[in-house]
């Protein structure tokens, strides 16, 4: 695995255009527990060569997240996203078992984090424990649109021990919009939080987040 | 903008845009005839593989084929003759004049009386941020995306509820889904098409099934919705769809994997399923 466990990671996830893109990531402060997500608006859009773009921009040896929410074709999508350059792809947990197996399996050839989606899947463990090998990484989080519009639901901070109890595994959560909301994560065992920029937000605040982030949590 | 009395093929395309743009003009013309740009293709170019696919089959459907232009068509822009321009030039314009010659045919005779209006399905397969991937798929020119069934509902009902104001079909992948049936129930409205699907990875699976058997419970109680079966890849697998009542039969496999017999598959597969 290409993280590091017992670390903490904020990971910020890019979702509009490259260009905003480039903006934030030109702001951020340099940081091996700084990581960056491609999202998957952004992928279906302009297609793998964000990867590249993203990648061009930034220092060399930061961990870039692929949010391609694979759902079958593992083999070509994995390879695809390696030789953009990403180091972490993501496969969804309601995908058939067939394409998680070999999701993971071609990650673990390829050299890349394999992260397994959880969104809108009632029980994580119980689809971890029908795989042949467990993930790099498990994601816990509600979508964007249910967020929105059932505001109810909340991010499954109960979900984080029962997945750890269980497996040998690093957990990422959505983690809000405040440095309170985060440290609140990693309070509830969340090894990675991930952080997006909201539209009505500058990306100036998106740096300070990520300041803070280094500053308070260690 | 699909025929509720016709049989449609699906082609889903996945290999490079130059090798599409070959397949596409040895297609059949036919109303019958659906394009989808597959999944893998959009996560490799974005939404331009849906424009650009679009433009090629609306180019081949309209008579003149891509890639080649014909020294005819070039005739009114024509400011150089032969021995008048640079040496390059010159060789280059006597090229085309003779293959003119050699293949006096393929002028604009290829134009056929076709009434057929391009289909494009965008296989987004979308999972969450319904909005966004609706608008970016519509302005791309496809003329229905593709929604998980194993997406949130509240991402589901968002998606067809935007398809409908934006002026395209909805599809629902039931991929995964054991009881599609059972999905459609907790939805505020159906879509326009709902695809039974047996993922590619799955197929290697003999055991796992397209559940045909659903396509008659979904029928009896939606009427307006068309179904759509994907998964199956022989001619025997075709017709078994056909049969079953499916509306659109979805191949990717035989096609991708054969591309210069395009034009002979695809004739075979729409006699079958007439």
């Amino acid at each position: 695995m290409n993280l590091k466990r017992r670390q903490k990671y904020l990971q910020i996830a890019l979702n509009n255009t490259p260009y905003e893109a480039r903006e934030i990531i030109a702001q951020l402060p340099f940081s091996e527990r700084i990581l960056i997500e491609a999202g998957t608006p952004l992928i279906k859009i302009y297609g793998k060569r964000v990867i590249s773009e993203i990648k061009y921009g930034i220092r060399e040896g930061t961990y870039i997240v692929a949010d391609t929410k694979c759902a079958d074709l593992a083999l070509r999508e994995v390879r695809m996203v390696a030789e953009a350059g990403a180091q972490a792809v993501t496969c969804l947990g309601v995908a058939p078992v067939e394409t998680i197996d070999r999701f993971i399996e071609e990650c673990q050839k390829n050299g890349v984090d394999s992260m397994i989606d959880m969104m809108n899947a009632d029980d994580p463990v119980s689809i971890l424990k029908k795989l042949k090998n467990p993930p790099d990484i498990v994601v816990l989080h509600r979508g964007v649109d249910e967020t929105e519009f059932s505001k109810e639901k909340q991010i499954p901070f109960y979900q984080i021990n029962q997945v750890k109890d269980n497996f040998d595994v690093l957990v990422s959560v959505a983690g809000g919009d405040t440095i309170d909301e985060v440290q609140r994560a990693v309070f509830n065992g969340a090894d990675i939080v991930v952080v997006w920029k909201a539209f009505y937000q500058s990306t100036a605040e998106t740096a300070k987040l990520a300041e803070e982030f280094l500053k308070e949590i260690r | 903008m699909l025929d509720k009395k016709k049989k449609y093929l699906q082609i889903a395309f996945n290999r490079s845009l130059d090798e599409i743009e070959t397949m596409i003009n040895s297609l059949p013309l036919s109303d019958r005839i659906i394009i989808e740009v597959g999944y893998p293709l959009i996560k490799t170019y974005g939404t331009r593989a849906i424009s650009t696919i679009k433009t090629l089959w609306e180019r081949r459907v309209l008579g003149y084929s891509v890639g080649t232009v014909e020294a005819t068509e070039m005739k009114p822009f024509q400011l150089y003759k032969a021995g008048y321009g640079s040496p390059l030039l010159d060789l280059l314009l006597k090229s085309i004049e003779k293959r003119k010659i050699e293949n006096p045919k393929r002028e604009f005779s290829e134009k056929k009386e076709i009434a057929l209006t391009p289909y494009i399905v965008a296989d987004l397969k979308c999972m969450d941020r319904a909005f966004t991937e609706v608008e970016a798929a519509a302005s791309a020119g496809a003329s229905a995306a593709t929604c998980l069934g194993l997406a949130p509902l509240e991402t589901i009902d968002e998606f067809i509820k935007r398809c409908e104001e934006i002026g395209i079909d909805s599809m629902l992948d039931m991929m995964n889904i054991e009881y599609p049936f059972e999905i459609l129930g907790k939805l505020k409205k159906p879509p326009k098409i709902v695809m039974l699907h047996r993922g590619v990875d799955e197929g290697e699976n003999r055991e796992k099934e397209i559940p045909y058997q659903e396509i008659e419970r979904i029928k009896s109680v939606y009427d307006d919705v068309l179904i759509a079966v994907a998964g199956g890849e022989t001619i025997r697998e075709v017709i078994t769809g056909a049969f079953n009542d499916a509306d659109i039969i979805v191949v990717w496999r035989i096609f991708n994997e054969n591309p210069e017999k395009i034009t002979s598959l695809c004739n075979e597969f729409l006699k079958e399923i007439k």
